[in-house]
C-alpha cells in the first residue's frame, strides 16, 4: 500500500510537478526575482529569417541581458551606434551574451559582423530604447547635416565615379605616397584652406591638385599628388577599432586592402568601389563617401550603415579609406 | 526442451536477480525513472533552446539513449529497453488503475478487438518509414522531437483506452518494431524451462493473470515462445507462473533467426527497411553531400519530395528487388525445391545481424563524436544559462576519433560473418546436405559482401 502511494506520488511529481515547477520558475518566478530583463535572440542566416526577434523594446535605465545564439552558421554580433559592443564570432549552437543599460532613449541596432550569406548585410535587429517617463514618445530620427548639405548642393551621391581611364595615369597614381608627401610639404605652397578639415571634407583631391599646380609650377604633378595624399591623411581619426569595423563590415566586398576584390565582390549588383586605388579616390569627396556609408548606395548593393555607426565612427572610416589609397605601406 | 549445454538460466544462477525481477516494484520503478527523463526531454524540447547541440532532449534521446539502445541494449539484452520504456507506462497504469500492486482482476479498457489484418509488423514498418522520412528534422529540432515523442505517449494512452494490453508496443511503436527484430540476435531470452509443464497446466496463469500479476501484456503464450521478437521482457510471466517454469536464459547470439516456420514477409521487410535506412542515413547524415542533406532537411519542399520518393523507392523497391534477384539465384541453385517466396523471406533474416551491425557502425560514427555534448547539456538542459553540475563549459571533444573507422570496420565484418553463418544455417535447414546448402547460400553471401563493402566505402571512403 505504501509502495503504491509512493509510486503515485512520484508519478504526480513527474507529470505535474516537474512541468509546473520548471515552467513556473522560468516564466513567473525568475522574472519576478530578477530585475534584469533577458532577451533571447536567435541568429539565423538572413534567408532563414535573420535575427529572431528582429526588434526589442527596453526602457532607458533598465538593465537588460541580450543572449545571442547562432542557429545555423557562424555569425558575429555587434551593437551600435556608439556603444563599442562587439561580441565576436558565435559558432553554430554557441551563445554569447551581454548585460548592459541604455542610458538614453533612442534606437540601436544589433547586426551580424561575419559574412554568413550573400544577404549577410540584411542581418540586423533594432533595439528601441523608450523613455520610461513617456512611453508614447517616439524616437526622432535626426537628419544628417552632411547629407542635407550635399542634397542642397545638388550633389548626386550615387553618381558613378571612376578613376582615370588612362593606363599610364593609373600607373603614376599607384605610386602616390603620403609618406613622400610629408617630406615635400614644407617645400610646397599650400593655401591655408587646403589644410582645413572642413575644406578637405567637401572637395576632391583632384580639385586641390588644380590649385596646387597653379601655385607650385616647379613641382611635378607626381610630387604634388604625394603632397595631397599627405594632406588627406595627416589628420586621420581612425583607430584599430576603425580597421576592425572596416574589415568586418566592408572588406567582404571592397577587400581588406581596398582592392574591390572581397569574397562577395562578384555577387554585388555593381562593382564595389576600390578605395585602395588612388586614381579612383582622387575623384572622390570625403563627404560623399561619408554619405554613401551612412545612407547606402542606391542601385548598388551597398547597404546603409547610418544606424550602425555614429557620425564620428563614420568619419573615422572615411579617413581609413584615404589611408588605404595613399598609404600603400599599410598593405605591405 | 532446451539445449541445456548452450543455455544458462540466469534466474537459477543468480537467485537475487530472480527476486528482483519477481518484485512488483522493479519494473514500475525503472519506468518512473525513465518517465522522469522522458518528461524532461519533452519539456526541454518544447521550452528549451532550439539549438540541438545545446538541448538536453536532442542530446539525451538521439545520442545518449540511441547509443545505449543500439550499441549496448539491443545487441546484448534484446528487448530489455521495452520493459522499462516510459512511453507505454501511463497507458498501462491507466488500464491497471494502479502502478505497482495488482488491484483489479481485469484490465479497464473498452475491450475493442485489434484488427486481425494489423496483427503483424506492417504498421511498425510504415510508422518507422514515416519517422525516417523526417529524421533529419526530428534529430536536429528539439521541438519536433518533443512533439513526436509526446504523440507516441498520447497514442499509447489512447490505444490503451480502447484495447487491452500493450497493443501500441506490439503492433504500432516504430521503435519497438526494430528492437523486436534485432532482439532475435541478442544472447538473452525469456523462455519456459519445460514446455510440457505448460501443456499440462490448465489454468495458464501467465495468460490469464492471477493475484501475483497480470496476463502477458504482450499477448504471448510463454509456453510456445520460441523467438524474442514478441516478448517485451516485462517478466509478468515470472510473477504469475505457479510452476516456477520461467527462465531467463543466456544463449548463443542469433538463436531465433533460423526458426524458419516463424519467418514472415512483414518481418523480412522490416529487415530490408532497417538495412536500407542505415545505408541512407550513412549517406545523408555522415556523407559529404550537402545538397542531399539540405533536401532531407526540407530546405525546399520540391527537393524534399524528390528525396522522399527516392528514399521510399530505394528502401521498399530497389533493395528488396536486388535482394530478390540474389534469392532467385539461390532458388535456381536449389532447383526450385521450395517456393521462391519462401526462399526470399528465409534469406531476408540473414540481413538481421548485418542490419544491426550497420546500425551499430553508423551510430558509433556520431555517438563517439558527439557524446561529449551530454556533459554540457546535463548542467544546462534547457540552454537557459544554468550550470547545475559545473559541466556546462566542458568542450566538445570527439571520443577516440582515430579509432572510429577501425571499430566500424570490425563491427561490419563481424556482422557480415554472422550473417553469412546465419545464411548457411538457413540453407542447411532447406537443403540438409552441406554441399548443396553451401551452393544455395552463395548468392546471399555475395549480396551481404556487397552491402558490407558499400558501408565500408561510406565509412572509410
Amino acid at each position: 500500500m505504501f509502495r503504491e502511494a509512493a509510486a503515485r506520488m512520484t508519478l504526480a511529481v513527474i507529470l505535474l510537478g516537474l512541468p509546473v515547477g520548471i515552467i513556473g520558475y522560468r516564466y513567473v518566478l525568475e522574472p519576478t526575482l530578477n530585475a534584469e530583463s533577458i532577451f533571447e535572440v536567435q541568429a539565423y542566416a538572413p534567408e532563414r529569417g535573420g535575427f529572431s526577434p528582429a526588434a526589442i523594446r527596453v526602457d532607458a535605465g533598465e538593465q537588460v541581458t541580450l543572449r545571442f545564439t547562432s542557429m545555423d552558421v557562424t555569425h558575429g554580433v555587434a551593437i551600435g551606434p556608439g556603444l563599442d559592443i562587439n561580441l565576436g564570432h558565435i559558432d553554430p549552437g554557441e551563445q554569447r551574451q551581454i548585460s548592459l543599460t541604455f542610458d538614453e532613449p533612442g534606437t540601436y541596432t544589433y547586426y551580424c559582423t561575419t559574412w554568413c550569406s550573400p544577404d549577410h548585410w540584411r542581418m540586423r535587429g533594432i533595439i528601441e530604447v523608450r523613455d520610461p517617463q513617456n512611453n508614447n514618445a517616439a524616437s526622432q530620427i535626426q537628419p544628417d547635416p552632411v547629407i542635407e548639405r550635399l542634397i542642397e548642393e545638388g550633389i548626386d551621391i550615387d553618381a558613378v565615379h571612376t578613376g582615370s581611364a588612362d593606363h599610364e595615369d593609373n600607373i603614376l597614381f599607384e605610386l602616390t605616397s603620403a609618406a613622400r608627401g610629408s617630406e615635400l610639404i614644407d617645400s610646397v605652397v599650400v593655401p591655408d584652406e587646403l589644410r582645413e578639415i572642413d575644406w578637405l571634407r567637401t572637395h576632391t583631391p583632384a580639385e586641390s591638385l588644380t590649385i596646387l599646380s597653379a601655385l607650385n609650377t616647379s613641382h611635378s604633378e607626381a610630387e604634388l599628388r604625394d603632397v595631397i595624399a599627405y594632406l588627406w591623411t595627416a589628420n586621420s581619426t581612425y583607430t584599430a577599432d576603425t580597421v576592425q569595423t572596416y574589415n568586418q563590415n566592408c572588406a567582404a566586398c571592397h577587400g581588406e586592402s581596398g582592392n574591390a576584390e572581397g569574397l562577395a565582390a562578384a555577387l554585388t549588383a555593381e562593382e564595389p568601389a576600390a578605395f585602395g586605388d588612388p586614381a579612383y579616390m582622387f575623384s572622390m569627396r570625403p563627404d560623399v563617401l561619408y554619405a554613401k556609408i551612412r545612407r547606402g548606395g542606391m542601385g548598388t548593393d551597398m547597404p546603409n550603415f547610418g544606424t550602425l555607426f555614429t557620425r564620428e565612427e563614420t568619419w573615422a572610416l572615411v579617413d581609413y579609406l584615404w589611408s588605404l589609397a595613399f598609404e600603400p605601406e599599410l598593405n605591405e | 526442451m532446451l539445449d541445456q549445454k548452450r543455455h544458462v538460466d540466469l534466474l537459477t544462477t543468480f537467485p537475487s536477480l530472480k527476486r528482483l525481477l519477481r518484485s512488483r516494484s522493479f519494473q514500475p520503478g525503472m519506468m518512473l525513472l525513465t518517465l522522469f527523463v522522458f518528461t524532461l526531454v519533452i519539456l526541454t524540447g518544447l521550452f528549451g533552446t532550439p539549438v540541438g547541440s545545446r538541448n538536453f532532449g536532442i542530446i539525451f534521446v538521439w545520442i545518449v539513449w540511441w547509443g545505449l539502445l543500439i550499441i549496448m541494449l539491443v545487441p546484448f539484452l534484446g528487448r530489455f529497453w521495452c520493459s522499462i520504456c516510459p512511453i507505454p507506462a501511463p497507458g498501462e497504469w491507466l488500464q491497471r488503475r494502479n502502478i505497482i500492486t495488482k488491484r483489479l482482476p481485469k484490465l479497464r479498457t473498452l475491450n475493442k478487438r485489434w484488427p486481425r489484418q494489423l496483427k503483424n509488423m506492417w504498421l511498425q514498418n510504415f510508422g518507422f518509414l514515416g519517422v525516417a522520412l523526417f529524421s533529419v528534422i526530428i534529430l536536429t529540432r528539439p521541438q519536433v522531437s518533443a512533439w513526436l515523442l509526446l504523440s507516441f505517449i498520447l497514442l499509447g494512452v489512447v490505444l490503451s483506452v480502447f484495447y487491452k494490453n500493450r497493443v501500441f508496443c506490439r503492433y504500432v511503436c516504430p521503435v519497438g518494431g526494430f528492437i523486436g527484430l534485432y532482439s532475435m540476435v541478442s544472447p538473452l531470452e525469456v523462455r519456459v524451462n519445460d514446455p510440457n509443464v505448460c501443456l499440462t497446466h490448465t489454468s495458464k496463469d501467465c495468460v490469464t493473470g492471477n493475484e501475483y500479476g497480470y496476463g502477458c501484456p504482450w499477448m504471448v503464450y510463454p509456453g510456445k515462445l520460441n523467438r524474442n521478437i514478441d516478448c517485451g521482457m516485462c517478466m509478468e510471466c515470472l510473477k504469475t507462473c505457479p510452476k516456477n517454469n520461467i527462465a531467463l536464459n543466456m544463449r548463443p547470439f542469433g538463436t531465433d533467426l533460423t526458426i524458419q516456420k516463424e519467418h514472415r514477409l512483414d518481418e523480412a521487410y522490416k529487415a530490408f527497411i532497417m538495412l536500407a535506412c542505415a545505408l541512407v542515413y550513412s549517406v545523408v547524415l555522415l556523407g559529404p553531400w550537402g545538397e542531399l542533406k539540405n533536401a532531407a532537411n526540407m530546405q525546399s519542399i520540391p527537393h524534399w519530395l524528390v528525396y522522399a520518393t527516392s528514399f521510399l523507392t530505394f528502401v521498399l523497391v530497389l533493395v528488396p528487388s536486388v535482394f530478390g534477384a540474389f534469392s532467385a539465384a539461390s532458388w535456381l541453385l536449389m532447383k526450385r525445391t521450395l517456393p521462391l517466396r519462401q526462399v526470399f523471406i528465409d534469406f531476408a533474416y540473414t540481413l538481421v545481424p548485418m542490419g544491426l551491425a550497420a546500425w551499430v557502425a553508423f551510430s558509433l560514427g556520431f555517438v563517439l563524436v558527439n557524446g561529449s555534448y551530454a556533459l554540457s547539456v546535463l548542467s544546462d538542459p534547457f540552454g537557459w544559462g544554468w550550470n547545475l553540475f559545473n559541466t556546462v563549459d566542458v568542450p566538445w571533444v570527439p571520443a577516440a576519433p582515430q579509432l572510429i573507422a577501425f571499430l566500424q570496420t570490425g563491427v561490419l565484418v563481424a556482422g557480415l560473418l554472422f550473417s553469412v553463418q546465419t545464411g548457411y544455417k538457413i540453407a542447411r535447414e532447406q537443403m540438409k546436405l552441406h554441399r548443396k546448402a553451401f551452393a544455395v547460400m552463395l548468392p546471399n553471401s555475395v549480396f551481404l559482401i556487397l552491402v558490407t563493402l558499400a558501408f565500408m566505402w561510406l565509412y572509410l571512403g
